[in-house]
């Protein structure tokens, strides 16, 4: 795990507003989406697994891709810590003490680059890194911490694994699929 | 550096190419060694279940593709800009390990409309030399759709490809490609099941267009199969995991499960995996590649490996970086457009629009590489293209090959990126939704090009390639469209919502998958002053040096790749035991 107790607090408050409780699922934290967002980065994606990393450094527009010498998890933390300090300035207080109104105008102000914060781009540690996470979080397998009990995969009607369907093809093909009502994981496998 | 016993063919790359160039070879127990970077996929977490089926691990990031810390590629989109390494690779995505991208691909197996091969001919004669811009250096490859033709049906017996046939020995059939080059056999196999999508397109293009919709020719099985090696395919599962997965079932033809197990039974054949190729070695005074200088990444110790024949089969990137880095051949200079290593490189102008269907059950998640439903009515020159400001075009379609859930979700334009209302659409779409798809093709152009990166190298110390490209005004052109006949089909089919048409445009956007057909670099032909190898593939400047793959392209088409890259690899093959005979210019 490589949060601090006040990230840790900023991405639970992120993904508690991403992801409120309501008749779908519950809310992001109790699906497990900041646990995954954790692991995440603690683990090798969060390292630069298959990230290039050599000089020399050439910023670039977001079309160019990722082109910082920072692996990810740093790069998160450093705009993590950005968004507090506009945050801040905007509202006197903590992500996570905003109501949950004021959250969801500041992260669409961060996420339409209405916000700034020193050299960090908001926009693009939002649009490229959190965002991606988020979504990653709530769709992947829950053998890596988020979609708990497949909360997502139900909601969609996505049925896992192990969809081997050389018969449901043909037999399920335009027709609502009965599989869809009870996803099977990779956790359910071992 | 330890210097092993000579070889009569040493090949580079373990793909497609250097595994059908390998089988022809072995038929006639050629003395063989290929060269592979990686290791093999078959059985490990990649290949067994449940662990194939992990989309973030192998989709999302990209677990079965080449490291890019090991070795990347820079871009810039014109000359006076400094390039910027691609520092996740995410645009293309070349494989590694035994079968190459053949281990990961979806499986489209295509042969190309006939004229495609002599492009810069067809055109002028069609609309006149004056109508070929200045600066799109179309050229004809020198060889012939006739000669190829055996090895097509070769290839799609191997690969046990599935399809029905448009043009049988020039007799159009019906429920197939009108536009096919005119093949002497069906496919071996029967197409696959079409798709919920594909039905309400193939219903629509045809009530309402009278276009001819087919389904894709593809590398799944949709049978139990064997082929001419006695090597066998089961039936495609309709999975979801094709594209960028590894397929357990055995379902998919690719050349770590049909080509390379039937090798390694054969008496003089040899497969070194985890052996990075560094360099060829060459005398430019005789003219020959004298061998290999290759890493072995199990010990860290050097070879170099002599032949009588080198073969470069890697990816496209790699042919043309082992050249300009051994300076084999002229490199490419765009200021005066001499050279030849590194030109006609092209991509693709692929794009799509999404089809909302509330009443339709879509399930994405029923499908396979290429359950396709597909017209080739606006492909490259299959219109007239007068007056049109462009040319090439793109297969129209309906490719549901996954319900992947992270990637493959449509959202009405306008929806929320998170919260109650967000979660809503997914619920309410999933299910419902597909794409109209544009495979467009890409012309050659003077500015887009291979060379040398001055800056940034590999993990091995070797410069890196830098890839110079940009969308220009004939693709953005022929996207636009082909993306309009996109959306004029997708508004016909009765749906509660369509779109946004997004055409490719400028700039080239490094972020974005944009398929991994890219082609050129060393282009064949028969004029030496424009093309790296010669109509047979063979190295104008070293005659025992061979190129294989989509390198050797003098242009890209609006179809996948693989048909060609395959035939043309089987011919050389056939090409390499003539040589080792009779060494000399090959005619």
């Amino acid at each position: 795990m490589c949060f601090s107790p006040h990230e840790a607090g900023f991405v639970e408050a992120l993904v508690d507003l991403m992801c409120p409780a309501d008749e779908l699922t519950p809310g992001g934290v109790e699906c497990g989406l900041a646990i995954f967002i954790d692991r995440q980065l603690a683990g090798a994606f969060g390292r630069g697994e298959r990230l290039y990393l050599q000089g020399p450094w050439r910023p670039g527009r977001p079309e160019d891709g990722y082109q910082l010498p920072m692996a990810p998890a740093q790069y998160f933390k450093h705009g993590l810590a950005a968004a507090e300090r506009a945050c801040a300035q905007l509202h006197g207080r903590d992500f996570a003490g905003l109501d949950m109104a004021a959250a969801d105008l500041f992260l669409q102000a961060v996420a339409g680059g209405k916000v700034t914060s020193g050299e960090v781009q908001l926009d693009v540690w939002f649009n490229e890194t959190v965002y991606p996470l988020f979504t990653q979080a709530c769709f992947s397998d829950p053998v890596y911490g988020g979609n708990r009990g497949k909360v997502f995969w139900k909601m969609i009607g996505y049925p896992g694994l192990p969809a081997v369907n050389g018969l449901n093809m043909t037999k399920y093909r335009g027709k609502p699929f009965p599989g869809a009502a009870a996803p099977l994981s990779m956790e359910d496998f071992s | 550096m330890k210097r092993l016993p000579h070889r009569s063919v040493v090949v580079v790359g373990a793909g497609v190419a250097g595994g059908l160039i390998s089988r022809q070879l072995a038929l006639r127990q050629i003395d063989t060694v290929v060269l592979e970077r990686g290791g093999d996929h078959q059985g490990g977490a990649e290949g067994r279940l449940p662990t194939q089926r992990d989309e973030l691990r192998w989709d999302i990031r990209t677990g079965l593709m080449q490291d890019a810390t090991k070795e990347t590629y820079t871009f810039r989109r014109s000359r006076n800009e400094a390039a910027r390494p691609m520092r996740r690779l995410t645009a293309f995505l070349p494989g590694t390990g035994v079968g190459g991208s053949g281990s990961h691909w979806n499986g489209q197996v295509w042969r190309w409309a006939d004229y495609n091969l002599a492009l810069r001919s067809r055109l002028a004669q069609r609309y006149g030399a004056a109508a070929i811009p200045v600066d799109m250096p179309l050229q004809d490859w020198g060889v012939t759709y006739d000669e190829l033709e055996p090895y097509h049906d070769l290839f799609e017996k191997l690969f046990g490809i599935s399809g029905r046939a448009g043009n049988l020995r020039g007799v159009i059939q019906p429920g197939g490609n009108p536009f096919e080059a005119p093949r002497e056999n069906p496919y071996p196999q029967a197409p696959l099941e079409t798709t919920e999508a594909g039905m309400i397109f193939e219903e629509t293009v045809t009530r309402k267009f009278g276009y001819k919709p087919f389904p894709s020719p593809a590398a799944n099985s949709s049978g139990v199969y064997v082929n001419p090696d006695g090597m066998r395919l089961g039936a495609c599962q309709y999975c979801g995991h094709c594209d960028r997965f590894v397929c357990e079932a055995n379902a998919k033809g690719t050349p770590d499960l049909l080509l390379f197990p039937w090798l390694a039974r054969q008496p003089r054949f040899e497969l070194r995996k985890h052996s990075q190729v560094l360099a060829v070695d060459h005398d430019s005074v005789a003219g020959r590649a004298r061998g290999v200088r290759y890493l072995d990444l199990t010990t860290g110790e050097e070879y170099f490996q002599p032949a009588d024949a080198v073969v470069l089969a890697g990816f496209t990137m790699t042919n043309t970086r082992l050249l300009l880095a051994g300076g084999i051949g002229r490199a490419y200079d765009p200021a005066t457009g001499t050279g030849v290593v590194g030109r006609n490189f092209c991509y693709q102008a692929n794009s799509g629009l999404a089809v909302f269907m509330p009443g339709r059950w879509i399930n994405p998640f029923l499908s396979a590489g290429c359950t396709g439903t597909i017209i080739d009515e606006f492909n490259d020159d299959n219109f007239d293209h007068t007056g049109l400001g462009f040319l090439g075009g793109g297969y129209i379609g309906v490719n549901v090959g996954s319900g992947r859930p992270i990637n493959t979700r449509r959202l009405p334009p306008g929806t929320p990126r998170w919260g109650s209302a967000w979660k809503r659409a997914n619920a309410d779409w999933y299910a419902h939704t597909f794409a109209v798809g544009v495979q467009g093709s890409c012309y050659p152009h003077r500015e887009n090009y291979l060379d040398l990166d001055p800056d940034y190298t590999d993990a091995f110390g070797q410069p890196l390639l830098r890839m110079n490209f940009d969308f220009r005004e004939n693709e953005q052109k022929l996207s636009a469209y082909c993306t309009a006949q996109a959306e004029r089909i997708a508004s016909a089919m009765g749906a509660t919502l369509v779109g946004p048409a997004a055409p490719r445009s400028a700039p080239f956007d490094a972020r974005l998958y944009q398929g991994s057909h890219i082609t050129g670099g060393t282009p064949m032909g028969a004029d030496p002053a424009t093309s790296v190898v010669s109509p047979r593939l063979q190295h104008w400047d070293a005659e025992n040096l061979f190129v294989a793959g989509a390198s050797v392209f003098a242009q890209n088409s609006g179809h996948n790749p693989t048909g060609p890259v395959a035939a043309l690899a089987l011919r050389l093959g056939d090409d390499l035991v003539r040589y080792l005979e009779k060494p000399g210019r090959l005619s």
